[in-house]
């Protein structure tokens, strides 16, 4: 079967990746030179790429065609006849869309110390050299281009981004950074990052600007917060520029048949499918997203495409490997209130990565409030909606749900009925009937594992769903997301066991007479992997013989991946490993 | 919340709904570029909005209210483009803090549909006289103006105009 990509991104070589490993021939087309998309262009990145490309570069069912551009598609039996301009003719049985997304150019603010935030990138890569002399204070400004009028959906990886930034920065130099934002929509184990990046001085201010003044030595900008209007100067701005459907996917559409819906993204009839039969969408092309879930539907998109339609987006009758955790149930209980305030805040960074959860659920729960004709307000430190979420976030908005943007600095404070927001020079008080908070909510998720889970997410292992040996992670369990996902990530997860292979490993052993059963390993292991099994154990040396049951490690060698956490931890050096790893 | 009622005149004058500029993401990009604030400290355009949503009182010694010149540096800046501008037209319109100037204007496009400048001057000045502003003028004028039917303005109005009047006068 032939199988062609459009896109030589990331989510485009993740899909070529699963459809080569079926002994598939692949055909990607780039439009640039080289592919690499956007991942390609954030320095840090690109190494990755490379690798990641590099294990199917020379794979000879593979064909690369760059500075491609498509004149001419057509139905063609079961299939497509392509034209290209440089007058190529291709056949293809199934069409991958991976066309990704086009950055906004911000030229209205654009300036030598106004960056954006690619183009701050190559300030900071450490190949381009030394850093300029004067990199003493820093101003990040986030949503920019994104959540407004002309393209209302949050492009939900700028904040992650420039989460990314500010440490690459700090990898550097140390200059005083500067975050000011109006939500930090942030994933999984982020919000630890953010939690130590406040600790380590890093400067959130709740609060935008786009007073730009910019001459030879630095920036001034201003802003406004805690009542006042502040003045600064910035050795550099940087702007998280949003990220926008690529222009070229309106052409691709006309040519293909399959339909946009208003944002210019594409329109997903099924997961991962578009509603011409034989074209299948993966990445930037469904919506803003970041590499790994990039990776995770280009692994979704490969599988549909060497598998057809016919494989179903559920978990549920698929291969055991998939580890799924549903939802806890959110039960709002409005009673006979008249007025409803939802507090969304929390100081417990293990509950930020609920804050996506939530913020959806508050809305949902905020507009039918306010359609059975109540006054609802919304108190929010942080609202995460990303990509289209942020849709019914400014529905709720324009049917009148009023939003209360908290800043870093102002207190809540809940007396009975009354709920008061206080700093210096602004006081508001609600009289609410019926007040909802965030942290009501905790105890759904304090009784599950998943925040053990979410740490245990590899950061540098490039695995969307495969987080411990023969377990993917669906559902959510990976992060707390929205409906959507869901068929996707049981696409992806598929996709991704197509790709498994059996991996090098060492297995630890137990020395089970000198083992205590102090349950240290067991504590220290990251996947679960050591169980505690009671063993008959001769108890007295002398005297006679009693025997009772004690407690001994035991390694389970199906979820085992042999990383040696266990013998580090152990106090007498009981567990070990008998052979020494083999040379790199 | 907006109370529809008290707040008709803003939706009235400018033509919106109350979704246009409850859209607001709270932002405050619209107070880092407003002008008002090199005639005033700490001006939030943003706060002016909020006040209207939850149903406050707007005071007449509001810098926006005094200083704004409609320059809508704050509508381009805004990411959802709200027309603050107008916004604070139709509040000063409602506290009855117009100019003089102003009224015969609008009156003058209500009867031709254009700007008839005799008209406009004629009652400016007649309005100057009526209002209390002939301490200012030459002499001979308050003695003319003194024979002209007029009410005696107070100086501090303490009916309605402190809120937003919802039955204040103006196009139709």
């Amino acid at each position: 079967m032939n199988i062609l990509i459009i896109g030589g991104g990331i989510s485009g070589i993740s899909a070529a990746k699963v459809a080569l490993g079926e002994k598939q021939d692949v055909t990607i087309l780039e439009s640039t030179p080289e592919p690499g998309g956007l991942m390609a262009r954030i320095a840090n990145c690109r190494v990755g790429f490379k690798t990641f490309f590099d294990e199917i570069r020379d794979n000879k069912h593979l064909t690369v065609i760059s500075d491609a551009k498509i004149v001419k598609a057509a139905k063609k039996d079961n299939g497509f006849a392509i034209t290209l301009s440089d007058g190529r003719t291709l056949t293809a049985d199934k069409v991958i869309i991976a066309a990704g997304l086009a950055p906004y150019d911000p030229v209205e603010y654009k300036g030598k110390r106004v960056l954006t935030s690619l183009e701050y990138d190559a300030v900071i890569d450490q190949r381009q050299g030394e850093l300029p002399p004067d990199f003493n204070k820093i101003g990040f400004f986030l949503c920019v281009g994104s959540r407004s009028k002309d393209y209302p959906l949050c492009s939900s990886v700028c904040c992650s981004y420039t989460l990314r930034e500010v440490k690459w920065t700090l990898q550097r130099a140390k200059p005083e950074i500067t975050v000011f934002y109006n939500d930090l929509r942030f994933f999984g184990q982020e919000f630890y990052m953010e939690k130590a990046f406040r600790n380590t001085g890093v400067r959130f201010v709740r609060a935008n600007s786009r007073y730009f003044e910019e001459d030879e030595e630095g920036v001034t900008v201003r802003y406004y917060a805690g009542g006042q209007l502040k003045e600064e100067r910035f050795n550099y701005a940087v702007l998280a520029i949003g990220l926008r459907p690529n222009p070229q996917l309106a052409e691709l559409s006309r040519m293909f048949g399959f339909s946009l819906n208003e944002y210019g993204f594409v329109n997903e009839k099924s997961p991962l499918q578009t509603d011409v039969e034989g074209v299948y969408v993966s990445g930037g092309a469904l919506e803003p997203m970041n590499i790994k879930d990039s990776i995770l539907t280009g692994f979704g998109a490969g599988l549909l495409s060497v598998k057809g339609p016919e494989v179903p987006a559920k978990a549920e009758g698929q291969d055991e490997r998939l580890y799924r955790e549903d939802e806890p149930e959110f039960v709002l209980s409005d009673g006979d209130a008249t007025t409803c305030l939802f507090y969304l805040g929390t100081e417990d960074p293990g509950n930020g990565i609920f804050y996506e959860f939530v913020s959806s659920k508050f809305i949902e729960a905020a507009r039918n409030l306010k359609k059975a004709g109540k006054a609802v307000y919304v108190l929010t430190r942080n609202m995460v909606t990303p990509s289209y979420g942020e849709v019914a976030y400014e529905e709720a908005r324009r049917e009148g749900v009023v939003f209360v943007h908290l800043e870093e600095d102002e207190a809540v404070a809940f007396d009975g009925n009354q709920v008061r927001i206080a700093r210096e020079g602004r006081e508001l008080t609600f009289n609410a009937d019926k007040v909802i908070r965030f942290d009501d909510y905790a105890e759904l998720f304090k009784d599950r594992e998943y925040l053990s889970l979410y740490r245990s997410e590899p950061q540098i292992r490039w695995s969307p769903t495969k987080w411990g040996r023969k377990k993917y992670h669906i559902g959510f369990i990976r992060h707390p997301r929205e409906k959507r996902w869901e068929g996707r990530e049981v696409l992806g997860a598929l996709g991704e066991i197509l790709l498994d292979k059996e991996e090098e490993r060492i297995l630890p052993e137990v020395n089970e007479e000198r083992c205590s059963g102090c349950g240290s390993c067991k504590d220290a292991c990251p996947h679960s992997a050591i169980e505690m099994l009671i063993r008959e154990k001769q108890l007295a040396i002398f005297g006679p013989v009693t025997s009772s049951g004690v407690p001994i490690a035991h390694v389970k060698e199906d979820t085992c991946v042999g990383c040696g956490l266990c013998a580090s931890t152990c106090p007498s050096d009981v567990i070990a490993f008998s052979e020494k790893p083999p040379a790199p | 919340m907006i109370k529809e009622k008290d707040h008709e005149i803003v939706f009235k004058y400018t033509g919106y709904r109350r979704e246009d500029f409850s859209v607001c993401l709270g932002c405050k990009i619209c107070a880092s570029v407003c002008t008002v604030n090199d005639l005033a400290q700490n001006v939030n355009p943003q706060e002016l909005l909020m006040k209207l949503f939850v149903g406050e009182k707007i005071e007449d010694d509001h810098p926006l209210v005094r200083y704004c010149t409609s320059c809508y540096r704050c509508t381009t800046a805004c990411p959802w483009q709200i027309r603050i501008p107008e916004v604070v037209r139709a509040v000063k319109e409602s506290l009855g803090m117009e100019s003089r100037f102003e009224k015969a204007f609008k009156k003058s496009l209500n009867i031709w549909g254009r700007v008839y400048e005799p008209f406009v001057v004629a009652m400016t000045a007649l309005d100057l006289l009526k209002g209390g502003y002939i301490k200012y003028m030459p002499k001979w004028m308050g003695y003319a103006g003194f024979h002209l039917p007029h009410k005696v303005k107070r100086i501090k109005p303490t009916s309605a105009p402190k809120g937003l009047n919802p039955s204040g006068e103006g196009r139709s």
